[in-house]
């Protein structure tokens, strides 16, 4: 259920809202040069930085509800539509390459009193205005391909905590990978 | 680089540890579990009797949720007022709030028990199934041997009496017992 306005759980996303956008910022996440690295390989800030925010949230999450401080029942998970979100995915990368921020980095470089950061606030706001505005023709193919709430356990079929242990070997591994492409990029340019 | 490898290890052993419980769900399908849902069973505190499903609905117990897991055709000849039909198949499936108090019911009471091991064996806490089920329902809050105020607040009569239940309950319980007899 999506919390009504009235609700402690707007305040509390505000609270968390606002620590996320500061741990961008202290991250560098809100200048579009650093970000734009990513895709000419050559600092993988964005990756290193969402990576660790999937972590560090999957690992809170998982012992948070196995000490009973947690009811994941209570956790919104979003439905998969297949073909909508592979196109979506696409248009937001290409997006995030062209602005060189995304949507919540873009805020982040608003704030901190970037124009450029202003520009994509503004441009991706224009964005969901004009989809929805088009929503009634989009409409079929917005809710085409539905494969309800996926989660990678029942997909695979293994245990959370084995999905847990997978996500954060993939995470070191990459985190490893990273650095040496960057340390390569680093050679070549400098 | 010394806190990088800290916080790796400490990522490490808790990942390690995920995957040694494999659930996240506290207690869940282990024999901890079983045990703790054995006592509850033991000590009845898995079921309410119809008497009390009517004072927590009269009250309007916040959060309360009855659940009807009997058939289509039955929910739509009668069911317990503020009930939610969610059939056996989809219960297991269904997102319940966990200050939610979900009570099930079925014509006689096994159905619903047996959704109560489904839904505690899922992690939802405040679980309870109406024992004696509709039957037990009809019996005790719609046609008792004397009429009570709930009798009255929801729309029953003594068996003595001769008013009928609304939208032919009446018809409905009798054909009920005939079957379950």
């Amino acid at each position: 259920m999506i919390a009504p306005f009235t609700d402690s759980s707007t305040l509390v996303a505000g609270i968390v809202g606002i620590g996320f956008g500061f741990a961008l910022e202290r991250a560098g996440l809100g200048s579009a040069p650093k970000l734009a690295g990513q895709f000419t390989l050559t600092d993988f800030t964005v990756f290193k930085v969402m990576f660790t925010a999937i972590v560090v949230a999957m690992l809170g999450a998982f012992w948070a509800s196995r000490l009973g401080l947690l009811d994941l029942a209570r956790v919104y998970v979003p439905e998969t539509f297949l073909a909508p979100q592979l196109i979506g995915g696409a248009v937001f990368g290409a997006g995030f390459a062209l602005a060189g921020l995304c949507p919540g980095t873009s805020c982040v470089s608003a704030a901190t009193g970037r124009g450029d950061g202003l520009a994509v606030v503004l441009g991706f706001l224009a964005g969901v205005a004009g989809t929805a505005s088009l929503l009634p023709i989009l409409q079929s193919f917005y809710l085409s391909t539905p494969r309800g709430t996926l989660l990678l356990p029942d997909v695979l079929g293994v245990p959370y905590g084995v999905v847990v242990l997978a996500v954060v070997l993939a995470a070191g591994a990459g985190f490893a990978i990273a650095e040496r492409i960057e340390a390569r990029m680093a050679r070549r340019t400098g | 680089m010394r806190s990088r490898v800290v916080v790796a290890g400490i990522a490490a052993l808790l990942a390690i540890g995920a995957a040694f419980v494999g659930n996240p769900e506290p207690h869940a399908g282990s024999n901890a579990n079983i045990r703790a849902l054995a006592d509850e069973i033991e000590h009845e505190s898995d079921h309410v009797t119809a008497l009390e499903l009517a004072e927590w609905i009269r009250q309007r117990r916040p959060d309360l949720r009855v659940i009807d897991v009997r058939s289509d055709s039955e929910y739509s000849a009668y069911h317990i007022p503020t009930a939610e039909r969610i059939p056996l198949t989809m219960l297991a499936a269904t997102k319940f709030d966990s200050r939610s108090t979900v009570v099930l019911y079925s014509e006689g009471g096994a159905h619903a028990a047996q959704g109560w091991v489904l839904l505690r064996t899922a992690g939802v806490r405040n679980v309870y199934f109406l024992r004696g089920g509709i039957l037990d329902w009809m019996d005790d809050v719609m046609n008792p041997l004397t009429s009570s105020e709930l009798t009255h607040y929801f729309g029953g009569t003594a068996r003595t009496g001769a008013v009928p239940l609304p939208g032919g309950a009446t018809q409905v319980v009798a054909r009920m017992r005939r079957r379950s007899c």
